[in-house]
C-alpha cells in the first residue's frame, strides 16, 4: 500500500504552497515566452528543493527519491517545462554525488544546491537513443583534457553552472568506443551554449546545444574513471532522468484530472451540470485510473531507489506508462472541454504540448519497452 | 446630574481638529437606542482643543450632555491614558451602554476598555437593536460577511460595542438643540507613568475626494485589470465621483490606496450611486456596499454574486464596457 | 530574547463560501473546509524569527484551539519556531476574545519569561482586532495593534502604529504584547528542511487544569459576550438584465446616472 509519511505530506504541502503562490501564476507566461525563470530557480533554493536527495553537508535538503518525486509532480502540475527543467538539473547533481571522489561532491555540490543548474550533456547529432554513436572527443594532452565536440537538446544548455559531459576518450582493446564523463563549469573557455531550440511542449526551459571547442580540464575534472561515462550517463538517465520525467508526467496527469472535473462541475448544459452526462464520467474515470496507475508506478520505482534496491524496470514502467498516460488524459481532457479545451486562456492544451514533448525525454518509450523487454527476457 | 445610570454613552473622536463623522453617525443611532429605552443620551469626548466647540457640535447632532475632559496628559493622543480615564469614568457613572466608532484608534481603545472592565465588547457591527428580553442586540458580519451573528452581553455591564464609519447615518444638525456640559479631571492620571511614548503622527489625506463623501462611486474590481484601471478614474472624473476598489484589485497594486477599498476590512460607503466593474461580489466587499443608493453592476460571469446585490446588471466584458461608456458620458455631456 | 507568537487557525478564506452553519447550534459546519494558519498570524511568526536571527534567543508559538490543530502549528515549527504550545480544552470552546486572551494569558504565564509576544492584528474570520489589547490588559503589559514596522534598539522598542492615511510613532521598551498589521513584512516560505526539523521539536498540549483556570471562567461560560441568531443577509435587490450590444447599454446606463441626479 502507497502510503506517505506525515513529514512526507507536510512536505507536499508546503512546496504546493509554494507552487501556487510563485510558480502557478506565471506559468501561462512562461510557456508563452518561452523562457527560463532563472531567478525562481534561485527562489527554489532555499526550500531545498535544488538539492533534495543530496546529503546536508553537501548543501542538500538530506531527503530521498520519493521527495523528489513529490517536488517534481508538484511543479509539473502547473509548469511542467519548469518541473523537466529540474529534472535535468536533478541529473548533473546525481551523476555528481553518485560517481564524484569526496573533493568534486565538496566542491560542485554546493554550488548546485544553492541555485546553480546543472544538467547532463550526452545526446548528440549522431548518438541520442544510439549512446555510443556521440562523437564528441576527449583527449589527454601534456597532462590535460581537451574536449571537442557539440552536443543537441541538452536541457539547461544556456545557464549551466555545473555540467557532466560524456565524451569518448579513446577505444578499448575491442575496438568498442570508450566513452568517459566530465564535470564541467559552464563558463570554462571554449565550453559555450550554442542553438537554442524551440519546443512545442515543455517550454520555460532551455534546451539546445552545447559547443565545447578546445576545452581544457584538469586531470580531477575527470567524473569516475575513464571508460565509464557510459555506466554515469546510463544509471543517471535510467535511475534519476526517467524517475523525474514520470513524476512530471504524473503531476500533467492530475493537471488534466483537476481541470477535466472543475470543468464538468462548473459547466451548464441541457441546464445541468456537464458532470451529469455519462460520457463526462468515463472521461473523468480514466482521467483518475490513469493517475492513480502513474502515481503508484511512480512512488513505488522511487521508494525501491531509496531502498536501495535495483530499479531499472520499474523506473522504466513508470516513465513510458506515465508519459503515455498523460498524453492521452490531456486529450481526452481536451475533449471534455469542447471549444474551451482549444482556447489557450485555458491550460489544457500547454498539458498536450507538455505531454508529448515528455515522450522522447530522457529516453523514448520505444527504449523504454526495449529495456522493459530486455529485462523480462533475461530473467 | 453627574451620575446618570443606565444611560447609553458615544465615545467621540477627533478627526483633524473636528468631530469624526463616525461619532455623528453613532450619535443617530444612539438617541434612537435611548429613546427606547427611554434614558438620557450622553456623550463622552476626551482631549479637548476648543472643548466648548465640539460640545456644541455634539449637543447639536443628539446629545444631552456632553462629558469633557481637557487635559495637557491626554495630548498626544495614546490608547493606555485615554483608556485609564474613561475606565473612572464609567466606573464612576456606570453607563448602561458604551458605543465606539471602529477607527483604528477607537478599535484599540474599546478593546482595553473592555479588558479592564472585563465586559463584553462586539467589533465593527452593522446594526445596533435594542431588544425587551435581549437587551443591546448586536450585529456583527462573520467568515467575512457571508453570514451576520447576532451578539448578546446579558450579564456583564456596560454592553459595548464599535461601528465602522458610514454604517449608520449622520443625523440633521439642530443648532437650537440644548445639553449639558460636564467638565471633568483626568486625575486617574496622577502619578501615572506611560511605558509608551507617541513620537510623531503622521497623517496625509489624500488629494483625491474620499469615498465616503462622493455621491457616485466607480468601482474596479478583479475583472478590470490594469490596462483598463484609468477609464475608471475618467468616468468617476466626468461624474465627480471617486474611485473604489475591492481587495484583489488593491493587492495587484492598480489602486491609489487602501483607503479606496470598499469592505470589511476597508470602508463602508452609502453613494447615491454605485457603479461595479469586474466586481465579483464576494460577501466582505458586499458588506461594505449594501446599502448604497443605485447599484449598476459589469462582470461577465453572469453568475457573479454581485448580481444579487444589483439593481441593474450587465453581463457583459468590464474592458469592452468601460470605454464606450465614457465616449457615451462625454458625447451626453456635450464634450 | 524570548519571544512568543500567539496563532489561531481559521477556516482557510479562500473556501468561505461552502461554509454552512447549524442554525441550532449556531456552530460551524467544519466539513471539507481546510485549516490554515490565520494569514495575519504568519507575519507575526516571521517577525518574531526576524529578531530572533539578530538577537539570538527562543521564539514560541502558543494557540489556542482544538485539539487537531497540531498539524497546523507544526507548520509553524516547520517556520522555523522553537516549540509549540497548544491550549485546547473542551471547556475553552465558545470563548470570545477576553475569554480568549485569558486563557492565553494563563498560557505564557505558564511557560515563563517572555521579551516579546506577537500575534496578528485580527484573525481572518472574526476580525474583532481585540486579542492583541486585552491579551496585553490582562498580562499586566504596555501594548500596541496594527503595528507595520518594528525595530528593536535595544533597550528600545521603535513601532510604526497604522492610522487612518498615516500612522503614529512609538517608543516603547520591552516587555510588550504587539499586534502586527500584514504590511509589516512577507512571510518566509517554509522550507523541506524546515520540515524535518519541525518533527523533532517539542510540542505541548495544555487543558484547563495545567493552566490552573476555572471552568468558569473560560468558554461560553467565561465570556461577557454570547452569541445569539444567525442571520443570513438578504438584499432584496431585484437586478434588471440592461441587455444590447456595448452602445446601447451604454446609452441605459447614461439614462440612469441621469435619473439618479449624478449626471445632468
Amino acid at each position: 500500500m502507497l502510503k506517505f509519511s506525515e513529514q512526507q505530506e507536510m512536505m507536499r504541502k508546503v512546496v504546493r504552497d509554494f507552487v501556487e503562490k510563485e510558480i502557478a501564476p506565471i506559468a501561462r507566461q512562461i510557456d508563452e515566452e518561452d523562457t527560463c525563470p532563472v531567478e525562481l530557480f534561485q527562489k527554489m533554493a532555499p526550500l531545498g528543493i535544488n538539492g533534495v536527495f543530496v546529503p546536508a553537508k553537501y548543501g542538500g535538503a538530506g531527503l530521498g527519491y520519493t521527495e523528489m518525486a513529490l517536488v517534481v509532480e508538484e511543479i509539473g502540475r502547473h509548469a511542467a517545462g519548469l518541473a523537466l527543467g529540474l529534472v535535468a538539473h536533478y541529473m548533473g547533481v546525481y551523476a555528481i554525488m553518485t560517481w564524484g571522489s569526496e573533493e568534486q561532491k565538496q566542491k560542485y555540490l554546493p554550488i548546485i544546491c544553492s541555485g546553480g543548474f546543472s544538467g547532463l550533456s550526452v545526446t548528440e547529432p549522431g548518438g541520442g537513443s544510439d549512446f555510443t554513436g556521440q562523437k564528441s572527443t576527449g583527449r589527454l594532452v601534456d597532462g590535460e583534457w581537451v574536449l571537442n565536440g557539440r552536443k543537441c537538446f541538452i536541457t539547461n544548455s544556456h545557464c549551466m553552472s555545473v555540467n557532466v559531459v560524456t565524451v569518448r576518450t579513446g577505444e578499448d582493446a575491442k575496438g568498442r568506443p570508450q566513452i568517459s564523463a566530465f564535470i564541467i563549469e559552464g563558463d570554462a573557455p571554449g565550453h559555450t551554449p550554442g542553438r537554442k531550440e524551440k519546443k512545442a511542449g515543455l517550454r520555460g526551459s532551455y534546451t539546445g546545444e552545447i559547443i565545447l571547442n578546445n576545452v581544457r580540464l584538469a586531470p580531477d575534472n575527470l567524473l569516475g574513471k575513464p571508460g565509464e561515462g557510459a555506466k554515469i550517463s546510463l544509471g543517471t538517465l535510467g535511475e534519476m532522468g526517467r524517475a523525474g520525467t514520470a513524476a512530471a508526467a504524473l503531476g500533467i496527469l492530475r493537471g488534466c484530472l483537476e481541470e477535466s472535473v472543475k470543468y464538468a462541475r462548473e459547466r451548464i448544459i441541457y441546464g445541468k451540470p456537464l458532470s451529469n452526462l455519462v460520457n463526462i464520467q468515463l472521461i473523468i474515470a480514466q482521467n483518475r485510473t490513469d493517475y492513480e496507475a502513474a502515481r503508484l508506478l511512480t512512488y513505488n520505482a522511487a521508494g525501491l531507489k531509496d531502498a536501495g534496491k535495483p530499479c531499472t524496470s520499474e523506473v522504466s514502467m513508470a516513465k513510458f506508462f506515465a508519459t503515455e498516460a498523460s498524453v492521452n488524459a490531456a486529450k481526452r481532457t481536451m475533449d471534455l472541454m469542447g471549444a474551451y479545451g482549444v482556447i489557450t486562456d485555458y491550460p489544457v492544451s500547454r498539458f498536450l504540448r507538455d505531454a508529448v514533448t515528455t515522450i522522447p525525454a530522457c529516453g523514448t518509450s520505444h527504449i523504454m519497452q526495449v529495456i522493459i523487454a530486455g529485462a523480462e527476457l533475461r530473467k | 446630574m453627574p451620575n446618570q445610570p443606565g444611560s447609553v454613552w458615544v465615545i467621540a473622536e477627533k478627526s483633524r481638529e473636528k468631530i469624526a463623522e463616525v461619532t455623528l453617525e453613532l450619535l443617530g443611532k444612539a438617541r434612537e437606542i435611548a429613546a427606547r429605552r427611554g434614558s438620557p443620551l450622553t456623550t463622552a469626548v476626551l482631549p479637548g482643543k476648543d472643548a466648548d466647540l465640539s460640545a456644541a457640535e455634539l449637543i447639536a447632532h443628539g446629545a444631552d450632555q456632553v462629558i469633557l475632559i481637557e487635559d495637557p496628559r491626554l495630548e498626544p493622543y495614546q490608547n493606555d491614558t485615554c483608556a485609564l480615564v474613561l475606565e473612572e469614568l464609567i466606573k464612576r457613572h456606570r453607563p448602561e451602554i458604551v458605543l465606539f466608532g471602529a477607527s483604528y484608534r477607537g478599535s484599540e481603545l474599546s478593546a482595553t476598555v473592555a479588558a479592564r472592565l472585563q465586559t463584553g465588547l462586539s467589533a465593527h457591527c452593522i446594526d445596533l437593536k435594542v431588544d425587551d428580553r435581549k437587551g443591546l442586540v448586536q450585529v456583527v458580519p462573520a467568515f467575512g460577511g457571508i453570514v451576520y451573528s447576532e451578539i448578546l452581553c446579558p450579564e456583564a455591564r456596560p454592553q459595548m460595542a464599535s461601528v465602522k464609519p458610514g454604517v449608520f447615518s449622520k443625523p440633521a444638525r439642530d443648532a437650537a438643540r440644548t445639553g449639558t456640559v460636564l467638565k471633568e479631571k483626568a486625575t486617574v492620571l496622577e502619578g501615572y507613568q506611560s511605558p509608551l511614548k507617541a513620537v510623531r503622527v503622521v497623517q496625509r489625506q489624500p488629494p483625491e475626494l474620499p469615498l465616503e463623501k462622493a455621491e457616485t462611486i466607480v468601482v474596479g474590481g478583479w475583472g478590470v485589470g490594469p490596462d483598463m484601471w484609468d477609464y475608471l478614474e475618467q468616468i468617476a472624473g466626468e461624474l465627480e465621483g471617486a474611485v473604489g476598489c475591492t481587495r484583489p484589485a488593491l493587492d495587484e497594486g492598480w489602486t491609489r490606496g487602501e483607503h479606496t477599498m470598499i469592505g470589511t476590512s476597508g470602508k463602508t460607503v452609502r453613494p447615491r450611486v454605485y457603479m461595479g466593474f469586474g466586481v465579483s461580489g464576494s460577501a466582505h466587499h458586499v458588506v461594505g456596499m449594501k446599502d448604497s443608493g443605485i447599484v449598476i453592476n459589469v462582470n461577465n460571469d453572469p453568475e457573479a454574486p454581485v448580481f444579487q446585490v444589483s439593481d441593474y446588471s450587465v453581463i457583459a466584458d468590464a474592458g469592452v464596457i468601460l470605454p464606450v461608456l465614457l465616449e457615451k458620458i462625454k458625447e451626453h455631456k456635450g464634450i | 530574547m524570548n519571544i512568543a507568537v500567539c496563532v489561531k487557525p481559521v477556516p482557510d478564506p479562500g473556501h468561505y463560501n461552502r461554509i454552512t452553519i447549524n442554525p441550532e447550534t449556531k456552530l460551524l459546519d467544519r466539513k471539507g473546509i481546510p485549516v490554515i494558519i490565520n494569514p495575519v498570524d504568519k507575519n507575526a511568526i516571521e517577525a518574531a524569527l526576524q529578531l530572533k536571527e539578530q538577537f539570538g534567543g527562543k521564539v514560541v508559538l502558543v494557540s489556542m484551539a482544538p485539539p487537531d490543530a497540531g498539524e497546523i502549528l507544526k507548520e509553524a515549527l516547520a517556520m522555523g519556531v522553537d516549540e509549540a504550545y497548544l491550549l485546547s480544552d473542551r471547556a475553552f470552546a465558545g470563548s470570545d476574545t477576553l475569554a480568549t486572551a485569558k486563557i492565553l494569558a494563563a498560557g505564557l504565564k505558564k511557560i515563563g519569561q517572555l521579551d516579546l509576544i506577537l500575534t496578528g492584528s485580527e484573525s481572518a474570520d472574526s476580525g474583532t482586532n481585540h486579542v492583541p489589547s486585552q491579551l496585553g490588559e490582562l498580562l499586566g503589559l504596555p501594548h500596541l495593534n496594527h503595528i507595520t514596522e518594528l525595530s528593536l534598539e535595544l533597550p528600545v522598542l521603535k513601532m510604526k502604529a497604522k492610522i487612518e492615511n498615516g500612522y503614529v510613532e512609538y517608543e516603547g521598551s520591552l516587555p510588550m504584547v504587539l499586534g502586527v498589521a500584514r504590511e509589516i513584512n512577507t512571510p518566509r516560505y517554509t522550507t523541506l528542511m524546515g520540515v524535518v526539523m519541525a518533527q523533532k521539536k517539542p510540542f505541548t498540549i495544555w487543558g484547563l487544569n495545567d493552566l490552573g483556570l476555572d471552568p468558569a471562567g473560560t468558554g461560553l461560560s467565561g465570556s461577557p459576550t454570547q452569541p445569539g441568531d444567525l442571520l443570513f443577509p438578504r438584499h432584496g435587490r431585484k437586478a434588471e438584465i440592461l441587455e444590447g450590444e456595448p452602445e446601447a447599454v451604454a446609452g441605459k446606463i447614461v439614462a440612469i446616472l441621469r435619473g439618479a441626479g449624478v449626471l445632468p
